[in-house]
């Protein structure tokens, strides 16, 4: 199931991403004013610090910057399983980084996100899509957080950064392999359902409106003109 | 809705799906940033008013007939069949938008509800439902580009009728003409509006300023853009580039009239003029010293509202501000951030429809009061058409106490010999 998701994530993202850019550009400019200079830098700006949503709503903000600097060392963090990046050792730590907050912070967004969509007005604008996949990552977060919870703070010592990385770099390798520890491990569930919604979640990224975290650089830049 | 009709009208919609609005179309995460952005929704507060459940509305067909999602799982996007009823919730979407895009600046995408409404609107136009009125306007407009050698004798007649309230303001050496017109060579085409108020203060102020200028045949106003047919659209802003090229002038300068200018500018391409508004052109000469104003001709605190199209969309917002410094001591700014300032409630068309949204403007527009009378203003100064009347219905019905005037018509009345 992790290749036919990936799959579908790859072919689907890239096939989209395709069928977008060849569409022909707009004739005019769609910039708003007063402009700003150098327009690609604040296109940056307002693509990854999100500038709009402190000023009008910064409870939102608070939790969708901590949601997104925590989604990335959650891709830091995973790359680390797969292999050891001196790089990513500048600060020295240990795998998984984070000490477990990054989990914590992760599914505490989530919850946020969720709850707030049951509020109106943001209730009468979500639409299906939009829960399924803050639940669908959610229970990936949830999952993926309690085994790493588990060895950092209950002192459950069955499976190690080692044994997640030998895994995982089984699956890279396409020599996919689960480790016996893992097998029997009493979380060895954990790690099932961590893996089995991290790949809904993936296949469903290319068809959803996920792309936003592709899309939304070239959608700022034409903004700022 | 027939079969036929259907695929017509979503030929219309795939034309319209460029690389902007497919980002547009694929990426809104519904976050509700955008609620409190629309004037309609700050003075009416109901869901169907807030800039991204508008776009839903033309999204949820997207979804239906143009992704793959709305296809194998319609449910989950609420995919939507282009039907007559979806054709009513694009009209009330698309006819309560004034395309202000002052949503824009609260998206974290930057997501242009204007451009989503513009499928609405040409879908309309599709199924022969959008309002008659502007139609009929846009090929008034067209029909005129067309056989101008018809009303040409009449046109330039009422411009003669005209000349000797410019002189009355501004007196001409003999021999010179008050106004212009087919002038080949001058350097400034003025394109003004159907009606005394938008030639005779323009023409005063070039003629001060001692402008080799000429008079368009045609009005600014683009009734296309207002009903969103981009066909009619072009045709109407091709008279305009034709007669501009025709006199070979280095400047088109457009009048009081913000979809004017920013279709003038934006999409008539690069030609070998330039595009400025009249505003433009006035804080010019003030610069210049070609013209001088009288900063006692008005008395009482002046305040100004930035026309949409000219502001947030047009980029002209430090040449107003730069004119009235020459008008006032006493300027009140309504919004320290032009890009943030309310719209007036009439843009997108409404006002060219008269009566029929006068009430729907009145009551989407009760922010837009609020912000003028916060400022204690005696003088309410606007450089668009559009905004000054709808500015004066507001005056009226909620009894601002101010006095709505174009900005060129101050700065004609305040020239100073």
């Amino acid at each position: 199931m992790v290749y036919l998701a990936y799959g579908v994530f790859l072919i689907g993202t890239v096939a989209r991403l395709v069928k977008i850019f060849r569409e022909p550009k707009n004739p005019n400019t769609l910039q708003i004013y007063p402009e700003r200079r150098p327009r690609w830098l604040w296109a940056l700006h307002d693509t990854f610090l999100l500038p709009t949503v402190r000023r009008h709503k910064p409870l939102l903000w608070v939790f969708l910057m901590s949601f997104h600097v925590a989604f990335l060392l959650l891709i830091l963090g995973h790359l680390e399983l797969l292999a050891e990046f001196k790089v990513f050792q500048v600060i020295p730590h240990e795998v998984f980084l984070g000490r477990g907050f990054v989990g914590l912070i992760l599914s505490l967004c989530l919850l946020f996100f969720l709850f707030r969509r049951f509020k109106s007005p943001v209730r009468e604008l979500s639409v299906p899509e939009d829960y399924y996949l803050l639940i669908l990552l959610f229970l990936t977060v949830i999952f993926g957080s309690e085994m790493d919870w588990a060895r950092r703070w209950y002192g459950y010592g069955e499976l190690t950064a080692s044994d997640y990385r030998a895994y995982l770099s089984s699956i890279f390798l396409l020599k996919p392999a689960v480790p016996e520890t893992m097998m029997f491990a009493g979380h060895s569930f954990m790690m099932v359902l961590h893996v089995f919604f991290a790949n809904l979640f993936i296949i469903f990224f290319p068809f959803s409106n996920l792309m936003h975290s592709i899309l939304s650089l070239p959608m700022n830049k034409l903004r700022r003109g | 809705m027939d079969e036929k009709t259907r695929n017509d009208l979503l030929k219309l919609f795939q034309g319209k799906l460029n690389q902007a609005m497919r980002f547009y179309l694929e990426t809104c995460t519904r976050c509700g940033v955008c609620t409190e952005a629309c004037h309609v929704y700050a003075s009416m507060p109901q869901v169907r008013y807030i800039a991204a459940y508008r776009a839903e509305i033309v999204r949820r067909i997207y979804k239906k007939y143009f992704k793959g999602q709305g296809k194998a799982w319609p449910s989950v996007g609420e995919s939507k069949e282009l039907s007559e009823m979806a054709l009513q919730e694009l009209y009330d979407a698309a006819y309560s938008c004034t395309g202000c895009r002052r949503c824009m600046v609260y998206c974290p995408f930057g997501i242009d509800t204007q451009m989503v409404m513009s499928i609405a609107k040409l879908l309309l136009i599709g199924a022969h439902t959008e309002p008659e009125i502007l139609t009929m306007l846009a090929d008034t407009s067209i029909e005129k580009g067309r056989s101008l050698d018809l009303f040409k004798e009449g046109f330039l007649a009422g411009i003669k009728n005209l000349e000797a309230e410019v002189v009355k303001r501004w007196r001409l050496e003999a021999g010179e003409t008050a106004i212009p017109v087919d002038v080949e060579g001058a350097n400034l085409l003025y394109v003004a509006l159907a009606g005394a108020h938008s030639i005779i203060p323009a023409a005063a102020v070039f003629n001060a300023a001692r402008e080799n200028w000429t008079l368009s045949f045609f009005e600014a106003v683009n009734f296309g853009a207002f009903v969103g047919d981009p066909a009619k659209t072009k045709l109407i802003l091709e008279r305009i580039v034709n007669e501009a090229k025709r006199l070979k002038v280095k400047e088109v300068c457009i009048c009081e009239c913000g979809t004017a200018y920013r279709v003038m500018k934006h999409l008539a391409g690069k030609q070998p003029f330039t595009v400025s508004s009249v505003t433009e052109v006035h804080a010019r000469y003030l610069k210049e010293g070609r013209i001088k104003l009288d900063k006692t001709k008005f008395s009482g605190p002046i305040t100004y509202h930035h026309p949409c199209q000219i502001a947030r969309n047009g980029g002209v917002i430090e040449e107003p501000l730069y004119i009235l410094r020459h008008l006032t001591n006493d300027f009140r700014d309504m919004s320290p951030e032009p890009k943030y300032n309310w719209c007036c409630g009439g843009g997108g068309g409404l006002v060219a429809l008269g009566e029929d949204t006068l009430d729907f403007r009145m009551k989407s527009s009760t922010v837009k009061v609020d912000q003028v009378k916060k400022t204690g203003a005696k003088i309410l100064a606007t450089a668009c058409e559009n905004c000054h009347t709808q500015l004066s219905n507001l005056n009226e019905r909620y009894q601002m106490g101010v006095e709505v005037k174009f900005l060129t018509s101050m700065v004609a009345d305040a020239l100073v010999r």
